[in-house]
């Protein structure tokens, strides 16, 4: 599924909400590619990233990174998530020397995408936007909590959950940090970004009631 | 959270999943969040399997032989050439985001687009639960199933674009949940992309974030 597609946020939360993958197609070239996603991993965990992990084994928030590296397998999907642009630049600057054959998924900003690839001598091959969510909208929570759950495109974080975390930092049983981790473990993939959590909670913490004007419209 | 009564007394309060709203995601079982270690798995026979099979990230369809909900899509469009020059890709993920969908929500939209003569992806989850390929219909015992999310997915030229977008517009009027839609494109040589001005020809907006392939996949396809 598009599971890095669809994260809700300001322009200034997703110039720093990054994600970086791979995978192998089933029907061409998956035989034999754990041993270049183990590679790719250890690539990624030299630049810094606030998360990672594999659906099977785990995110490092959830698992130990031992058992992620030695859990990848052919059909396995690896996941970094960043802050930094500059090091998702280096990222790709880096697998493109290693010319490592399994393909490589950047999510973020389009446009700041489109220039990191220029400066590395890459181009975009295919790209996926997301068209917005349509439906019963009255149905959604607000549109800040979404900025936090869309986070893990599996939908593991509950809006609920958003709420405890704000009351219990409001009650001082946990500090922002804290209560970002926490949300971030539900997330199997380890591509939800608790520093972007970090900064959405610390808003939400800060105003007095969760405005009604604060619904989710369009993309 | 609950609170059972003993004779007069309020006890201790207690949670209890709604199982006719529960899609079986387990997150809840992984979260090791149960203070007395009370939450189970249940067996889950036929037709309920079927919410697992759409809610817990970890369970493997046999159809696509990958965990989640989905399919390769764009993800590996580099090296599978899914997606062409002049075409593209559709999802309208049913109940994305955390809102859920019967399975007869589903029905009803892949029904609007198969008789649109459209043609869904043969390997999603979703197009496998069809029972009659020539109306849409599910089979009648999934549809009050409740999953977290199901895919409508399919490709199409480019000229039908705005045709398309106008359906989608309309069964957005007609469900009970909400959908979030997905939008595959591959990139021009020139670097053009070309279904932003679909887009908004249709009056749509897309979001300035999304995914890219950076075409580093081997082999890569080739025409």
């Amino acid at each position: 599924m598009t599971h890095t597609l669809h994260r809700k946020g300001e322009l200034g939360d997703l110039r720093e909400d990054f994600i970086v993958f791979t995978m192998s197609a089933k029907t061409v070239n998956a035989k034999g590619s754990a041993h270049k996603m183990r590679r790719f991993f250890e690539i990624l965990e030299r630049y810094g990233s606030v998360n990672y992990g594999d659906m099977k084994t785990g995110s490092i928030l959830s698992s130990q990174r031992t058992a992620i590296y030695e859990g990848i397998r052919d059909a396995s999907i690896v996941h970094f998530a960043f802050t930094d642009k500059e090091a998702v630049k280096r990222v790709l600057g880096e697998l493109k020397e290693a010319q490592l054959g399994t393909s490589v998924v950047v999510s973020g900003l389009v446009e700041v995408i489109d220039q990191l690839c220029r400066q590395v001598g890459l181009k975009m091959h295919t790209v996926e936007f997301s068209g917005g969510i349509h439906g019963r909208l009255g149905l959604l929570p607000e549109r800040s909590i979404l900025e936090i759950t869309t986070m893990c495109g599996h939908g593991m974080v509950a809006s609920s959950l958003v709420k405890e975390m704000v009351r219990q930092v409001g009650k001082g049983k946990k500090t922002i940090p804290e209560a970002a981790l926490e949300l971030a473990k539900p997330c199997q993939c380890g591509i939800f970004n608790p520093k972007r959590a970090e900064i959405v909670l610390e808003r939400l913490i800060n105003q007095p009631k969760i405005s009604k004007g604060d619904r989710y419209e369009s993309a | 959270m609950l609170h059972k009564r003993q004779g007069d007394k309020r006890a201790k309060p207690y949670a209890e999943i709604d199982l006719e709203e529960c899609v079986e995601c387990a997150v809840c079982l992984r979260a090791g969040v149960c203070p007395t270690d009370a939450i189970r798995e249940q067996e889950l026979p036929w037709p309920r399997v079927v919410r697992k099979a759409f809610s817990d990230p970890l369970y493997i369809h046999e159809g696509t032989g990958i965990p989640g909900r989905g399919t390769e899509e764009m993800k590996t469009n580099d090296v599978t050439g899914r997606y062409r020059d002049g075409y593209i890709g559709i999802g309208l993920e049913m109940g994305r985001p955390g809102i859920g969908a019967r399975l007869g929500e589903v029905e009803k939209v892949i029904k609007r687009f198969v008789a649109m003569d459209i043609e869904l992806e043969e390997h999603n989850p979703a197009t496998q639960l069809i029972g009659n390929r020539d109306t849409g219909d599910f089979r009648s015992d999934i549809l009050n199933e409740k999953v977290l999310s199901a895919i409508v997915e399919f490709t199409i030229p480019i000229e039908r674009a705005k045709e398309v977008f106008c359906a989608v517009g309309e069964v957005a009027a007609e469900i009970e949940t909400v959908f979030s839609m997905d939008l595959i494109c591959k990139v021009a040589p020139d670097g053009e992309i070309p279904i932003i001005a679909e887009l908004e020809r249709a009056g749509f907006v897309r979001s300035i974030n999304g995914k890219v392939n950076v075409g580093l996949g081997r082999p890569l396809y080739q025409r």
